[in-house]
């Protein structure tokens, strides 16, 4: 098991890189779905807004 | 919604549709994410578990399967949202131009990977985290060109002329991103040897081989994933009165 | 419209621009683009003042780099092909302001897309004068600069030929992005940062064909190079200006 994390002595390279790449991968994911919500916010005030206007 | 030519097949008709696309992007998400999830588990696993180590390289060639699927990504993607892009210009989609706004981070987002996991990976076979070898430093100016359609596309207030400006600039973008590909590779043989690291995909056995196309094709279906999501945000922000809305956003 | 410059030369440019956009669909394009050709140097001479900025801001960075790093004029010549380019896209970059600048201030790129003449011929043709009036005069003043950084003397007309064809290119390359970033209010660092990548390719070949007109080789391969992109910048780079500036106008 160590030897798995120790990847040959080059663990200071290739956990960083997929450290780094899972960081991407989370950010879109969380960045798309809190664009989402808030197209979803922005849509709602504006259809309250033109409700209270008529 | 007026159209350049009449366009006679229903499917395409109907992809011009907001409401429709807002409630198909929502139902075809998950049919992307789920095995999204499990190609890319499955080429990890196969990856950083199964693989046997590199004759060269020993263990620190398995950063290949970080860094090639997010530089596949940072092309793959930028070549979508360009051809998306000349889609809305020429028949002046709506939906088109939504798709390519939702492209844009997800693609500069793994150039920014496809660079970081690359200069990890120079480091320990050239010595130096970055050498200024073209692959490399074509990703470099392809994460400037993301940056310059997003800057563009933020300098606009009114949403068309941002979607058709920005959507001008990525198809003068895809045409030049061959040119400039040329240009540094041949800038690059002039001054340097051949680089040391060669990803040697011709000679690489099936059990190192198998889990990089899963994760080229996890990737591939995670990028639909995301965009279907941010598809739905995009697609809600440009629909300003329209009465569907209404309905389908609920309580 | 708003009145700038002396008065006659205003009403000349109007004229010229009335004539332009009024010549319906009788003028062939040809003729429409050399009036506006014949207006924009007319136009750009009557404040020569200002075509000097760019290539004063040429020069002055070409200065920089010997007091930044040594007056030995052995090393200036190893980095001399490098800052005369960087010099070179730099001060074309800042020259791009005054492509499109007055015209859409007055209405006259208006006047242009409106009228019945192909905006592309058009745009050729104040892109040409440009060109004319920022990138030959650079490519004149750089053997100044080149000598100053130690290049020998017979490497001058290579490294003419490669800024006259370079900047040809630059200019074109700039028209769209210039054109693009015409609806934006404060553009700032905006325009350099949508040039830039899409000149790279310029840079590196105008660089090499310099390299090597310092070095006495064979510096056709380049040079050969830039003009095959200049080629592909005069096919496509026009209309894809003319786009640009209808979407920036609408």
């Amino acid at each position: 098991m160590r030897e798995f994390f120790a990847m040959g002595g080059y663990a200071a390279y290739v956990w960083p890189a997929y450290a780094v790449t899972l960081a991407v991968v989370v950010f879109n994911i969380v960045s798309a779905r809190r664009s989402l919500a808030r197209a979803r916010e922005e849509a709602r005030r504006r259809l309250s807004m033109r409700g209270e206007g008529s | 919604m007026a159209t350049a030519r009449p366009l006679n097949w229903t499917w395409f008709h109907r992809l011009g549709s907001p409401p429709y696309i807002y409630e198909l992007a929502a139902r075809l998400a998950p049919w992307f994410g789920w095995p999204a999830a499990l190609a890319i588990v499955g080429g990890l696993w196969g990856g950083l578990v199964l693989a046997p180590p590199d004759y060269q390289q020993g263990d620190g060639f398995r950063i290949i399967y970080v860094h090639a699927p997010s530089a596949w990504m940072s092309l793959m993607v930028y070549t979508t949202m360009a051809v998306a892009a000349a889609t809305g210009l020429i028949w002046r989609m709506k939906i088109a131009h939504a798709v390519a706004a939702s492209c844009a981070p997800i693609g500069a987002s793994f150039t920014l990977a496809a660079l970081v996991t690359g200069a990890l990976w120079g480091q320990p076979m050239w010595g130096t985290y970055w050498e200024w070898d073209p692959r490399l430093t074509s990703e470099l100016i392809l994460f400037f060109l993301y940056l310059g359609y997003l800057g563009l596309r933020a300098g606009f207030d009114d949403t068309q002329r941002a979607d058709r400006a920005s959507g001008l600039l990525a198809v003068v973008g895809v045409v030049n991103v061959p040119i400039i590909h040329y240009s540094v590779t041949w800038w690059n043989s002039l001054h340097q040897a051949p680089s040391v690291m060669r990803l040697a995909k011709p000679t690489m056995p099936p059990s190192m081989l198998v889990p990089l196309l899963l994760m080229l094709l996890g990737f591939t279906l995670f990028f639909v994933a995301i965009l279907l999501v941010r598809l739905r945000a995009e697609v809600l922000n440009r629909e300003r009165s329209a009465s569907w809305v209404r309905e389908v956003l609920g309580p | 419209m708003n009145m700038r410059g002396p008065a006659l030369g205003e009403l000349a440019g109007a004229a010229v621009a009335a004539e332009v956009s009024s010549g319906g669909r009788g003028a062939p394009a040809l003729e429409a683009a050399q009036l506006t050709l014949r207006r924009d140097l007319t136009l750009a001479f009557r404040k020569r003042s200002q075509l000097v900025q760019p290539l004063a801001f040429f020069v002055m960075v070409t200065l920089l780099f010997p007091l930044a790093i040594s007056p030995e004029l052995s090393r200036l010549r190893e980095v001399a092909p490098g800052v005369l380019w960087v010099a070179a896209l730099l001060a074309s970059l800042l020259a791009l302001e005054f492509l499109f600048r007055d015209d859409a201030h007055d209405g006259t790129l208006e006047q242009y897309a409106l009228s019945g003449h192909s905006l592309t011929w058009l745009l050729g043709a104040k892109i040409t004068a440009h060109w004319l009036l920022t990138g030959l005069p650079l490519a004149m003043i750089a053997p100044l600069s080149a000598l100053s950084l130690g290049v020998p003397l017979g490497a001058v007309p290579g490294i003419v030929a490669s800024i006259v064809v370079g900047t040809l290119a630059l200019s074109l390359i700039g028209s769209i992005s210039a054109a693009l970033t015409l609806g934006i209010k404060r553009s700032g660092a905006l325009l350099p940062l949508l040039t830039l990548p899409l000149s790279l390719p310029v840079l590196i070949f105008g660089a090499r064909a310099t390299e090597l007109a310092i070095r006495g080789g064979p510096l056709l391969p380049p040079l050969e190079l830039l003009a095959a992109l200049a080629v592909l910048a005069v096919t496509l780079a026009p209309l894809a200006a003319a786009t640009a500036v209808r979407i920036s106008l609408e």
